[in-house]
């Protein structure tokens, strides 16, 4: 694995990063090893094998009503972060603002503020002004906390992208509006894919927000599986987490075809 | 209009979703957690600072916050460095590791360690089997339970803050070490060690920030008994209903992680310029 390790370490990195995989993918595997259980309860090592909990999962209202919930602020927040995150993008990339710097600290800020401050700022605030929490709150908190990932991935694209060719476009007669439409948007175009991807991702798998700023009827998936272990856990909680793994999964792959997963090894 | 007035239209948005939606609900925060029945006062803060019960509390955050970084840091670097030198085909792999648990909800994550901490569960029952522990033994509902689930939350952040700098340092560095007699454990102390400490620092300030603040994973696997002080915040916002309190441990909370970071910021400043 490392070539210049002498032998016998080398042996030792192997069962390292074994032990070390073995540790990072254990809860999804025994996840995924319940959730086919045939087992009344949950059980791990699983025995037999059955998909009655996905069926469970699948006519079951209050887990349905939950996913909906969740695919819409999803979606939801997708379209907005992409759009609001991508436009400061390219704001912040031509460093023409006035105080550009202190702007690009303020875009990235929601990533170092632990969310559960946020969380109970937002709660308090929108009590205070707005009374009930809604889906509204969920759509712009969920926002709030996206948009950084949308910044960043889209300003990696731009570091890499050719100046002039915007320069290029106006020189021959382009408006504004045509050049960033036809020459910036386009060159945009993998970060913006990947920050919408991570959005998503961020949103649907989100929890301490949304338990905060929950009510009866807003309810997403992540805080409905939170309040099933909280009780009384039943293999179909099982079910549920392997289809959001699933989708993460299937993410991941878009993720990678947009940007490459390499781009992880820069942050 | 100006390149000046398009740049602006472009940030505006946004701008103003952060202004109104994540600027002035902390300050909204900051201001209720002084908020008294008779004008700004102190007494919020002064129960939780005065009071054994939640300075116990706040002592239980930041020192399994310390274990989980150390230990994070303890696996994370040795990760980082065989993905750093892997071949390409091994680092996607790798990476995949770390990524698939990273992008996957944290409430999953601690569910399956629930499942394998609980007392029946498969490893309680391998350490009873194999004799190294009794037959009351548990991990559920204890602060082993909850290292071991932070510790895998938090594990990728620390290997990708790693990776990030160890793929800059350039490998000749390496073989110039081993050519004038270094061995390989020496090369990684004296040379790959010393360079990626800004890797390691900022990916443990990462895990120190975000375990002192995490809330589902030691709340599922700490239980009621275990409480953290972000499950205490969590508390008295939605049983107790006590909102200033609230805001006021959440300040504490803020300026505890401020304070870790205060240094680390003015030092990455001074590089910068």
């Amino acid at each position: 694995m490392v070539r210049a390790a002498p032998f016998p370490l080398r042996i030792a990195g192997i069962v390292f990063v074994v032990l070390t995989g073995l540790l990072l993918l254990a809860p999804l595997i025994v996840v995924v090893g319940v959730s086919v259980s045939e087992n009344q309860f949950i059980a791990f090592p699983p025995k037999g094998f059955s998909l009655r909990w996905y069926q469970e999962v699948l006519s079951s209202s209050t887990y349905l009503a939950a996913g909906l919930v969740s695919l819409q602020i999803g979606l939801l927040v997708t379209v907005s972060a992409t759009l609001i995150g991508g436009a400061a993008a390219i704001a912040i990339h031509r460093r023409q603002l006035p105080a550009s710097e202190l702007i690009a600290t303020v875009f990235l800020s929601p990533l170092v503020l632990p969310t559960i401050i946020y969380a109970i700022g937002m709660l308090m605030f929108w009590s205070a002004v707005f009374g009930s929490v809604s889906m509204m709150t969920l759509w712009i908190s969920h926002t709030v906390i996206t948009l950084p990932y949308v910044v960043r991935t889209t300003l990696a694209v731009l570091a890499e992208s050719d100046p002039f060719l915007e320069e290029a476009a106006r020189t021959m007669g382009a408006g504004r509006l045509r050049c960033l439409w036809f020459v910036v948007v386009p060159q945009c175009l993998p970060g913006l894919a990947a920050g919408a991807f991570f959005a998503f991702n961020i949103s649907f798998d989100e929890a301490v927000l949304s338990l905060f700023l929950r009510k009866p009827g807003l309810t997403t998936l992540p805080v409905q599986v939170y309040g099933q272990l909280e009780f009384s856990p039943d293999p179909s909680v099982a079910a549920v987490s392997s289809i959001m793994i699933a989708l993460t999964i299937l993410l991941m792959i878009v993720i990678d075809r947009m940007l490459g997963l390499g781009k992880f090894a820069s942050p | 209009m100006s390149d000046r007035t398009e740049n602006l239209f472009l940030a505006l948005p946004g701008l103003l979703l952060l202004a109104l939606a994540f600027l002035l609900p902390i300050g909204q925060m900051l201001v209720l957690s002084v908020e008294g029945e008779d004008g700004p006062t102190l007494e919020h803060f002064s129960r939780f600072l005065l009071d054994p019960f939640y300075l116990g509390i706040l002592w239980r955050t930041v020192r399994l916050s310390l274990v989980i970084t150390a230990i994070c840091a303890l696996i994370g670097f040795p990760l980082a460095y065989i993905m750093a030198r892997a071949s390409p085909r091994t680092r996607l792999w790798l990476t995949i590791m770390v990524i698939l648990p990273l992008m996957t909800s944290v409430v999953i994550r601690t569910f399956g360690w629930m499942v394998v901490l609980t007392r029946s569960g498969l490893i309680p029952t391998l350490l009873r089997d194999m004799g190294l522990a009794e037959r009351n033994f548990a991990l559920m509902q204890t602060e082993t339970a909850i290292v071991i689930g932070m510790v895998q939350v938090l594990l990728p952040f620390m290997a990708l803050s790693i990776l990030g700098v160890l793929t800059r340092i350039d490998e000749r560095l390496e073989e110039a070490a081993r050519t004038m007699g270094c061995s390989f454990l020496q090369t990684v102390r004296v040379v790959i060690l010393p360079l990626s400490l800004p890797g390691i620092v900022a990916g443990s300030l990462l895990c120190f920030t975000l375990s002192a603040s995490s809330f589902v994973t030691p709340s599922l696997l700490g239980g009621a008994r275990i409480q953290v002080l972000a499950a205490s915040i969590y508390k008295s916002v939605t049983q107790v209903l006590d909102w200033p309190f609230a805001a006021a441990q959440a300040v504490i909370l803020f300026a505890g992680i401020l304070l870790v970071l205060a240094p680390y910021i003015r030092l990455t400043r001074q590089d910068r310029g």
